[in-house]
This record gives C-alpha cells, sequence and structure tokens, in this order.
C-alpha cells in the first residue's frame, strides 16, 4: 500500500519513534475482536462464494461458478445500475442535503434544538412503522396522490411502488428522510471543530459568505467529508431495509439493489452460494470506491 | 504511485485468504453433529404464530398441555418472516428447538428429504379418525410420517351480502355468470375484482394462477408443474394465461399497488365487488361486519377437469435432532386429539377447520359452508408456496406481477419465469 | 502528523460560544431574516416530521377503524389502550429491557475500543497504521447478511448461542471498524503541539490519551455515541441471528412479532414504535448538547 512506500521512503520518520507494547496493545485488542466476530466469518463468507448450497446439505465446491453466472445474469446487471442510481441520488442529495441542514442549524438559536430533533427523528424511529407510513402515503389514494390532485398535478398521479417506472426513486425519497438527520450530525460535529477565528479573520478581509464557506468551511470539512463519503458508499451498497420493507426489489426486480438481490437470492431462492458471491462483489464495490479516495487523502496529508 | 504494487498485493492476499478460508470453511457450513443424548426437560415449541391474538392461542394451547401433567412444554415465539428465515439454521443447529409450526406439503418435504425430520410414523397409529388426503398429504412419501396436520381452511371469492343485495346480483355458479357477473359490476362503476397484490403480499396473486391452473390442467399437472416436472412456457401454462386474460379488465386497477389488508378494506366499502382470497382475511375485518361476509367457489371453467381447491394445511413438524423425543411425541399426540384442535379454534378467530374429523369448528354457516366445499373436492391443493417452496414463491411474484401490468408480454414472462425457476430446482 | 497547520493551531477562542454564522448582522436578528430563517426551518421540520405524525395518529385508532376505513383515512376513533396492548400483550415491556441490556454495554465498549485503536494509528506512527485502518473498516463494507450464518454458527460452537452476552460481541465487532475510522478522522486532526506539551510536562501515553486526546474528542464520541446507541438499539438482524428464545428478543423483533402471518395490527405496532423511539430521542437530545457544543479548539482538518 501507499503507506508502506511512503514509509519507506522516508525511513527517517519512521524510525523517529520506538513502538510501545502498550500502543501496540490499543491496536491489538480491538483488532482481535473485530478479527474474530467479522473477518473470520467474512472468510467463511468467501469461501461459500465458491460453492454452492442449500443451507441445509453440505456446500458443493464449484470454483468460480458464481462469478461467472454473475456475468450474464440480467438481473444482477440491472441491480447493478440501480446501484449506481442509487449511490448518485441517494449518495449526493443525502451529503449535499446534510451539509445543508447542518449549515441552517449549526447555530445555537431559538427554536434550533427542535429543528434538530425533528430531522434526526426519522433516524431512530422504527422502520417498520414508517415503511408501513410510506407504503400508505405512496398509494394510489394514499397522501401523495391527494396533494397532488389538490394542487391541480392530477396527471402526476401514480401508483408510485408499484409503478416499474417510479418505484426505484419511491424509495430513495425515504431513504433520504433517514440518511439526512444522520449526515447532518456528522457535519455538525465537524463544524464545531471549526476555529472560529478564522472567520472572523475572513470577515475583517471582506470575505462574502460564499468566500467563507469555500474557502474556509469545505477545507475544514475535509476530514469530516471522508467520513460521510465513507458512511455514504457504504450505506449504499448495503442499504437494503428501507428497500427491502417497501418493495423488495420489486415490482418485478424494477428497484432491485445489489443488496436486495443479495438478500433474496441467499435468503428467499436459498441459493446462498450466489448470494454470498453477490456480497463479495459488493464488497469490492464499496472496498473500490472507498480506497480510491482514502489512498488519494492519505496522500495529499503526507505530500 | 504504487498502483500496481497495491493490487497485485491485494491479489496475492486475497488468494491466501481463500486457500485458508477453503480449509475451515466447513466449521461454517457442516451441520453440527447430532447430540444423541435424550434430556429431561420442558419440550421447547418454535412458533411463528406471533400476532397476539394467534400467540395467545397457542398460550392457551401449551398451557392446556403441560395442566395435563405429562411431559412438559416451553413456547417460543418469533416473527412469521424471522422464522421463516431461520428454519434451516434452527433445524442444522446442534440443540434445536423440539417442535415447530408449519405448513403440510411441499414445504416440509424439502426438510423431510435432507433427514432433519423426526419420524412421528407412531404418533399416527393412533390417528384413526383422520382422512386419508391429510394422512398421504403428512407423509414423506416414503412410508414415513412427518407432519402433524392440526387445521386447514380454504380460498374462496368471498364479498359482502349486503354489497350484492344492494347492487341486485347473485353469486355466479359457472365461469360464464362469475364473466358475466364482472361485466354487471363494472357497469355500476364498482371495480369488480379486488386483489391486494400490492406492498409485501405480492403472493395474493398466486391463487388466481393456482386456481386457473387446477381448474384448466387439474390438480396433478399443477404439482407437477410446481415440482419442475413440466416447464412454465409450456402451451398448457399459455392456456391458464389466456383465460385469466379474459378478465384482467374486471381486475380492481389498484391490484397491484395495494396490500390484501387494504383491498380487504376496499371490498368491506364496496369499492370492489369479490375478492379471491383465504379466509384468513377474516382477521383483518371489524367484527361487526363478520356477518355479512359470504363467499362462492372459485368457478369451474372445463367440467371435464377434477374439481379440486385450495386448503392450505397446518400443523407441527418435530426436529430429527430432538432431545426430547419421547415428550415431542407427547405433545404432537395430544395436538392431534379434538380437544387441543377445540382449544386453539376457540381461541383463534375461528374460520379455521379442525384436521381431527372428531373435533367440532365454530359452528358458523360460513364455516359449514366451507368444510362442505372441501369435503366435496376430488383434490386438494395447498397453495403455490406450500406446493412448491418459499424459494419458488418470489419467481411467481416477479412473473405474475408483470403478467398483470403487462399481459402482453405473457410470452417473454413465462420464458423467464422458468428460467428463474430452474435456478431454484437446481439450488 | 501533518495536523500542524498554522491556521488551526490558533488556540485563540478556548471556550468561546457558539461559533462563526456568516455576518455579524444576521446573528443581531435582521426581524426579517428571522422569520424566513423559521419559516424554513420551521417547513423543512414539519415536512420531516409529517409521517411519523401519522405513526402517531395511527397509534390512537382502533384496529376496526383501520380495517374499516383504511390506512389513509381520517381517524373515525381514538384510544390509549393500543399503547397499554403494546406494552404488555405485545411483550414490549420485556423487549425494551432486553435492548437496553445490550445496547448501553454495546456502545460504551465498542466506542472505548474504537478509541484506544483510533488513538494509537492516529497520535503514533506505527508500521502499517492506514493499512490497519483501512482493513478495520474493511470490515464494515461487507454486507451484514451475508456472515449471519457463520456468526451463528461460532457462536453455537462457543456456546454463546441464544445468549444477551454474544450478541453484545457480535455488536461490538461489528460497529469497531467504522467508529474507529470516524475516531481516527477527528483525532488525527488534533494538532500535535498539544500532546507534545503534555508529553514535555511528563505525561505517559495513557495520560496523554485519558487527559488530552479524549476530552478534544468529545464531540466526536458524542455524536458517534448517538448514532451508535440509535443503530444497536434499532438492530434486528444480528438479535435474530444469535438469539432464538422469544423473551430475550430485543424491542425490533418484538415489534415486528405484530406483523402476523397474515393480517397485522398496524394500531399495535405504530403505539409499539412511538413506545421504542423514547430512549433514543431521550438520548439524541442529551447528547446533541455535547456535540453542538463548543469545542475548545479548532481541531478538524
Amino acid at each position: 500500500m501507499t503507506t508502506l512506500t511512503a514509509a519507506r521512503r522516508r525511513p527517517r520518520r519512521s524510525a523517529e519513534h520506538r513502538v510501545s507494547p502498550l500502543l501496540l496493545a490499543l491496536v491489538l485488542v480491538p483488532l482481535a475482536v473485530e478479527a474474530f466476530w467479522v473477518f473470520w466469518p467474512a472468510l467463511q463468507g468467501f469461501y461459500l462464494s465458491l460453492t454452492k448450497w442449500d443451507g441445509i446439505s453440505p456446500p458443493e465446491q464449484i470454483g468460480l461458478g458464481n462469478y461467472r453466472e454473475m456475468l450474464g445474469d440480467g438481473t444482477f446487471h440491472l441491480a447493478l445500475r440501480n446501484t449506481a442510481i442509487w449511490l448518485v441520488l441517494f449518495g449526493g442529495l443525502s451529503a449535499v442535503g446534510g451539509l445543508g441542514a447542518a449549515l441552517l442549524l449549526q447555530r445555537e438559536r431559538r427554536g434550533v434544538g427542535f429543528y434538530r430533533a425533528a430531522l434526526f427523528l426519522p433516524v431512530v424511529f422504527s422502520l417498520v412503522a414508517t415503511s408501513l407510513i410510506w407504503q400508505g402515503m405512496y398509494q394510489p389514494s394514499g397522501m401523495i396522490n391527494k396533494f397532488l390532485g389538490a394542487v391541480g398535478l392530477a396527471g402526476w398521479q401514480h401508483a408510485w411502488l408499484a409503478d416499474p417506472s417510479t418505484a426505484l426513486y419511491a424509495v430513495i425519497v425515504p431513504a433520504l428522510w433517514r440518511q439526512i438527520g444522520y449526515v447532518m450530525v456528522l457535519y455538525l460535529a465537524g463544524l464545531k471543530g471549526i476555529d472560529p477565528a478564522l472567520y472572523e479573520a475572513a470577515r475583517v478581509d471582506g470575505a462574502s459568505w460564499w468566500q467563507q464557506f469555500t474557502r474556509i468551511t469545505l477545507p475544514q470539512l475535509k476530514s469530516v467529508n471522508s467520513v460521510v463519503l465513507s458512511v455514504i458508499v457504504i450505506d449504499s451498497l448495503r442499504s437494503f431495509d428501507v428497500a427491502w420493507a417497501l418493495t423488495r426489489g420489486g415490482p418485478y426486480h424494477s428497484s432491485e439493489l445489489l443488496s436486495t438481490y443479495m438478500y433474496s437470492t441467499a435468503f428467499q431462492s436459498l441459493r446462498l452460494g450466489y448470494g454470498a458471491a453477490l456480497a463479495v462483489a459488493i464488497f469490492v464495490l464499496a472496498f473500490g470506491v472507498i480506497v480510491t479516495y482514502l489512498v488519494r487523502a492519505f496522500r495529499e496529508s503526507d505530500a | 504511485m504504487g498502483n500496481e504494487d497495491l493490487t497485485r498485493r491485494s491479489f496475492l492476499a486475497g488468494l491466501g485468504a481463500v486457500g485458508a478460508a477453503a480449509a475451515l470453511g466447513g466449521c461454517a457450513t457442516s451441520a453440527t453433529p447430532k447430540s444423541a443424548d435424550q434430556k429431561s426437560g420442558a419440550v421447547t415449541i418454535q412458533s411463528n404464530l406471533s400476532s397476539p391474538q394467534a400467540k395467545t392461542a397457542m398460550e392457551a394451547l401449551t398451557a392446556a398441555f403441560n395442566k395435563r401433567g405429562g411431559a412438559q412444554s416451553s413456547l417460543n415465539t418469533v416473527a412469521a418472516e424471522t422464522f421463516r428465515t431461520q428454519l434451516p439454521t434452527y433445524l442444522t443447529s446442534a440443540t434445536p428447538p423440539d417442535i415447530y409450526t408449519w405448513y403440510a406439503g411441499s414445504v416440509a418435504l424439502t426438510y423431510a428429504d435432507k433427514g432433519l425430520l423426526l419420524d412421528v410414523s407412531d404418533v399416527w397409529q393412533g390417528m384413526g379418525g383422520y382422512s386419508d388426503a391429510l394422512r398421504k398429504l403428512s407423509g414423506d412419501g416414503k412410508g414415513k410420517q412427518i407432519f402433524l396436520p392440526t387445521n386447514y381452511y380454504w380460498w374462496g371469492v368471498f364479498y359482502r351480502k349486503s354489497n350484492f343485495a344492494k347492487w341486485g346480483v347473485r353469486p355466479p355458479t359457472s365461469w360464464a355468470e362469475f364473466v358475466t357477473l364482472a361485466q354487471t359490476l363494472k357497469g355500476k362503476g364498482v371495480a369488480p375484482i379486488g386483489l391486494g397484490a400490492g406492498g409485501n403480499t405480492p403472493w395474493v396473486a398466486s391463487a388466481w394462477f393456482d386456481y386457473l391452473n387446477i381448474r384448466i390442467n387439474g390438480a396433478q399437472y399443477h404439482r407437477d408443474l410446481l415440482a419442475g416436472h413440466k416447464r412454465f412456457d409450456d402451451p398448457q401454462v399459455h392456456k391458464v394465461f389466456e383465460q385469466w386474460k379474459t378478465v384482467l379488465p374486471y381486475f380492481d386497477p389498484q391490484g397491484t399497488a395495494i396490500p390484501f389488508q387494504d383491498a380487504t378494506t376496499s371490498l368491506l366499502q364496496g369499492r370492489t365487488g369479490m375478492m379471491l382470497i383465504g379466509t384468513f382475511f377474516a382477521d383483518a375485518a371489524p367484527k361487526d361486519v363478520l356477518d355479512d361476509i359470504d363467499f362462492f367457489q372459485f368457478p369451474v371453467i372445463d367440467p371435464a377437469v377434477p374439481v379440486a381447491e385450495e386448503a392450505p394445511t397446518d400443523g407441527f413438524f418435530a426436529s430429527a435432532r430432538s432431545s426430547h423425543v419421547a415428550g415431542a411425541k407427547e405433545f404432537l399426540t395430544y395436538m392431534a386429539t379434538p380437544e387441543a384442535q377445540e382449544i386453539y379454534i376457540k381461541s383463534s378467530s375461528g374460520t379455521v377447520l379442525p384436521a381431527n374429523p372428531a373435533a367440532k369448528d365454530a359452528g358458523t354457516p360460513l364455516v359449514a359452508k366451507g368444510k362442505e366445499m372441501l369435503s366435496k373436492a376430488a383434490d386438494l391443493t395447498q397453495f403455490f408456496n406450500r406446493d412448491s417452496s418459499d424459494a419458488l414463491q418470489p419467481t411467481a411474484d416477479t412473473a405474475l406481477i408483470k403478467f398483470l401490468q403487462q399481459p402482453n408480454q405473457v410470452d417473454s414472462i413465462l420464458t423467464d419465469w422458468q428460467k428463474a425457476a430452474e435456478k431454484v430446482w437446481s439450488a | 502528523m501533518t495536523a500542524t497547520d498554522a491556521r488551526t493551531s490558533t488556540a485563540a477562542a478556548p471556550t468561546r460560544p457558539a461559533p462563526a454564522a456568516p455576518t455579524r448582522r444576521s446573528r443581531r436578528g435582521h426581524p426579517l431574516r428571522t422569520g424566513l430563517y423559521h419559516l424554513g426551518a420551521g417547513g423543512l421540520s414539519v415536512l420531516w416530521l409529517l409521517p411519523i405524525a401519522l405513526v402517531v395518529v395511527t397509534s390512537f385508532r382502533s384496529f376496526d377503524d383501520i380495517s374499516a376505513n383504511g390506512m389513509g383515512s381520517l381517524p373515525h376513533s381514538f384510544t390509549l389502550g393500543n399503547f397499554a396492548d403494546a406494552w404488555t400483550d405485545g411483550g414490549e415491556m420485556h423487549a425494551m429491557i432486553n435492548s437496553l441490556v445490550v445496547t448501553i454495554p454495546t456502545v460504551l465498549l465498542s466506542l472505548a475500543l474504537a478509541a484506544m485503536a483510533a488513538f494509537a494509528l492516529s497520535r503514533y506512527r506505527l508500521p502499517l497504521r492506514r493499512t490497519i485502518l483501512l482493513v478495520m473498516l474493511a470490515g464494515n463494507l461487507l454486507p451484514p447478511q451475508i456472515l449471519l450464518v457463520p456468526v451463528a454458527k461460532l457462536s453455537e460452537v462457543l456456546g454463546v448461542f441464544d445468549t444477551l452476552p454474544a450478541l453484545i460481541a457480535v455488536q461490538v465487532g461489528f460497529g469497531l471498524g467504522f467508529y474507529t475510522f470516524v475516531l481516527y478522522g477527528f483525532m488525527r486532526a488534533i494538532p500535535n503541539e498539544i500532546q507534545q506539551a503534555a508529553v514535555v510536562d511528563g505525561a505517559n501515553v495513557v495520560q496523554v490519551f485519558l487527559r488530552v486526546i479524549l476530552p478534544l474528542t468529545r464531540p466526536a464520541l458524542a455524536a458517534l455515541g448517538a448514532l451508535a446507541f440509535t443503530w444497536v438499539f434499532n438492530d434486528l438482524l444480528w438479535s435474530i441471528t444469535v438469539l432464538r428464545t422469544g423473551s430475550k428478543m430485543p424491542v425490533t423483533a418484538a415489534l415486528i412479532g405484530l406483523q402476523g402471518l397474515y393480517v397485522s395490527q398496524w394500531n399495535l405496532i405504530a403505539a409499539g414504535s412511538v413506545i421504542a423511539a423514547i430512549p433514543t430521542v431521550a438520548v439524541f437530545l442529551r447528547f446533541q448538547r455535547h456535540f453542538i457544543a463548543g469545542l475548545t479548539l479548532g481541531a478538524v482538518k
């Protein structure tokens, strides 16, 4: 990895500190816990992706057969495309929305606690109940269509979740509704870390609001941004619960995501081997996006 | 850059990891060895009847069993969806629960074929009064009994008597009359046929497929098709969809957009005229309208085909790895008695029929009518997923919902269905 | 470390309250701007709260009302009985205790372990530190569903299957990578001078961690604590994987249980959800003071 290369190039710096056993323990104990409960089962998951398994009988080794099937699997391609749409729309809008909400609500003033709590409430509210309500709102005679009818847009009325052309987007809206408060909290914590003196200096220089935002706020939020990016990639690729609760990937795969397809393959069709291979594909995609970003961020901070 | 470095390294690392995992993989996948020792203690009943009413009925049942003073039981209720996904894990674990609520038919045989279910043939020896149909349904096809039925229910085309009277229509006795009825209702501004295959209940649409198939091609063809002995793109299956197309204009346009619980509300409010549904839907109706509900048999299409009906059967099976075999059999024996089945029916909503012919049902006219319809049937089927597997159900949901929305694509729909089903059958 | 950016090391305003709104004018309550602000933020809040308000409305309706008139109709009934039914018949009281018994230790343990790892990785030049960080994060990139079967078997082999400690252990293990990654980001940005000053004063590693770095990471810890509490409390996947006994299940599983095989008691589920949201909302309100409160130092880079 680049770390290694960097360390090799600058042997001076790595020799600066001796590694104390205490420090090693601080890292290794958590690492061991994670290794035991996550890496070990994950290795078994990787192994499963090379088998055909129904969850009951002994798994049958089939080498890369599952991955080969993936190449020709139309539903997989559809799920991949939908996941890309999801990543862009859900990811992009939740980052922008979360940052916007944090900027709007960062300053202590009358009522701000209520506003923050309002945006955060969907994050904590049980999915069972909220998905029911969203289903109800999306129904042909539901609140959304009634509202459209009332404002003279009856032509836009739709069976939102049942129509394959709108189902995916109809699922993204409640997913955003649940995600924005979460991203807002991360950004609020980040914004609080920015030294106020920077803004004061900028104001003395006569910087506009926009200049302050682009020259101070955004650069200062860099490390929060990498957290948010990771959160978004992880949640987009793994996000499952809202889509599953609302449409289960239907109607006829139109809102299928990689995560819902993986789940239905593994636990409904009982093809756990192929499901594991899909999970590995999700992992590779998420890891690829995040590592590309982080390695670049690391390199910049080393420069 | 280090990029090439990165990929090569990760590739090698990945290779190593896969090798290690392959060596150790058995750990995750092998069924834990059977613990043969028989323990004392309560028989554990794993139940998926988690709704408050059904749970109360199960509690009453286990309490009655425990009061007898023999073996003791302890009830453990988990949500139905949780139960379904975890059942393979339960059954292959080293310390499985002893008894499980489940369904008769192919959906239980999958587990019997893997040797995971307890042979309960000796329990059946004391069950002389049970019908041969139920006995056969509860066998593994190789001479062993693996299931114990406790109750069953029926499907029919349900309607509100007061609404039919208001519209001046009567239940049909043939397919032609059924179509005329639908036309009449449509003329009165009512959506004739409610469905409720939206939301999380797309499986409701399978009832239409099941009934059309058993009316046109017969129950045996239906079972063969679901077992993979016939193909979904078979011309005979095409006939089912051609027939379906003729009544498709009378389906509620919201049919694939609302779940069946809301479709029930539409039916009760008179927005739809009738609905093909199982008796469980009565649980979703307010108590004061129950007396106003009636049904008619799904109309006969081809009189040459012996009339079969859907009669999903519920009951219990036991784990082959149970550590309380004697207690488990004692529990099952009790569950087969009229006393136990009456307790359950009394505490549940009362629209199910007891499996034991000696047990009394709820006795309402509706239940009597349902019982009579089933007793006259030449053959009984269970339901799409019960006659095949829970794994095949999503393929049906995909195909049928697409057909309901885009009936003209039936050719490609059936080809895709066959492909998806083959993946499940070969899994 | 590279956080020694000249701009951030100003350490100028130690206990300054809330920072940095765009301009002084707007802070002094230009009435029109204040009005617009409340209109915007208030409107947004109302929109955000609308679905939840509908859940609350549903929780006061009777089952017969919902089944006769539909979910979407105006309520024709009012009852408080759903809350009592969900609490007792639905077994929510017991489930709520289970949830808290699992959630509180999980959050404390995983934040403690993650803070340790993040501290060592971010503040010291350990070999392979970024690789370790990426590996820990990678553990969170795998869809959890694929770990279900192996984790269930693993806990069975260990003899802890169907126990709450097993659930805590799994949850800690699964949260660690991400929490470490987040805390690493925040800790890395703390200026080196502060740490060096402490070292000059004779502080050892443990003292640097407990007295210098942890207090400076408080906003991030509070934000992460609130989020972690929410996730663990609302988790369903791991609980149904590691647990089998209904009476050990947390509140999420109990709520799912109110969904029957065919017919669901939506009024009970709504009431149960309202009750189940109370702990997480309370934690958020309690913690938001900390992650909103002004930080003593410009810390995040």
